[in-house]
């Protein structure tokens, strides 16, 4: 019985592969494969600052953190407290803007999910993911 | 005759919950990947490769339950999923990580922990029941 179940584990597990795959050909363009952030909506430290006055800074990390720290100017925008963030932030946005979202660090998911949101909800152009997060900010300002 | 009958409605509701779970996730791939990407357990490279894989997993795993066709396969192969999930689940709040699972799409985006755990617990035990009457119908039947 049990090598029954093995087989069939096996066979179930074979057949899971073709659909996906041909899911995977038809999602090819439209998702990133190799970062969880498209090279295309991430920001350098050095680009963003080279943007100087056209860039808007919005920390995604929790209060406490805005709070000790933050990027020059950064308004903070978190997911914790969005519907009144969001409200704050948005008569400072103009359409020339761009905006550079930051979280902790590069492993942080906080500034992909509040530049989505941004994108989908707010109905934002131009907005980026720093690269390396408040970390690289850090670094970069040592 | 009755008890086989209830079983089959066991197969038909823990299948459904699988087909119902996989489509949702396969519908939106790029969603399913970030979460399980918020889980931090695997590098992005895997994370979006599963999450094209795995809700496929769960569509062909979950008709073999109700079609009682590869039956034990796909039973085996929903416990080691629902195993490994709690098991990730519990891994993550330990690590004080806030996650959405993403299940069951949008129905399960604001469940807390308890009702996550409820929810797979519950699961886990009717393919466990399943598992055990379809080894004594199979003893039954020598």
């Amino acid at each position: 019985m049990k090598l029954r179940a093995v087989r069939e584990g096996l066979l179930l597990i074979a057949l899971a592969c073709l659909p996906a795959i041909g899911e995977g050909i038809y999602f090819r363009d439209k998702i990133s494969w190799q970062s969880s952030i498209p090279a295309s909506e991430l920001v350098t430290v050095d680009q963003a600052r080279a943007w100087g006055d056209g860039a808007i800074w919005v920390d995604a990390r929790p209060d406490e953190e805005f709070a000790r720290d933050h990027v020059p100017g950064a308004f903070s925008l978190n997911e914790d407290r969005w519907n009144e963030l969001l409200p704050q932030f948005l008569p400072n946005w103009s359409p020339e803007k761009k905006v550079v979202v930051y979280c902790s660090a590069e492993s942080c998911n906080a500034a992909r999910d509040v530049a989505k949101r941004l994108r989908d909800d707010a109905q934002l152009r131009d907005v980026f993911v720093l690269q390396g997060g408040w970390e690289g900010w850090v670094k970069k300002n040592r | 005759m009755t008890k086989s009958f209830i079983w089959r409605i066991v197969d038909v509701i823990v299948g459904g919950i699988f087909i119902y779970a996989g489509v949702i996730k396969m519908l939106d791939p790029v969603q399913f990947a970030n979460d399980i990407d918020n889980y931090k357990t695997l590098p992005w490279f895997f994370s979006v490769r599963l999450a094209f894989y795995l809700p496929w997993l769960e569509i062909f795993c979950g008709l073999a339950v109700i079609f009682r066709f590869l039956y034990r396969g796909g039973l085996s192969i929903l416990m080691a999923l629902i195993a490994l999930f709690i098991a990730a689940t519990i891994a993550a709040r330990a690590r004080g990580l806030d996650i959405t699972c993403g299940c069951f799409g949008h129905a399960s985006q604001h469940w807390s922990f308890p009702q996550h755990m409820a929810v797979d617990i519950a699961i886990f035990v009717g393919l466990i029941a399943l598992w055990c009457s379809s080894r004594a119908q199979a003893r039954s039947q020598l």
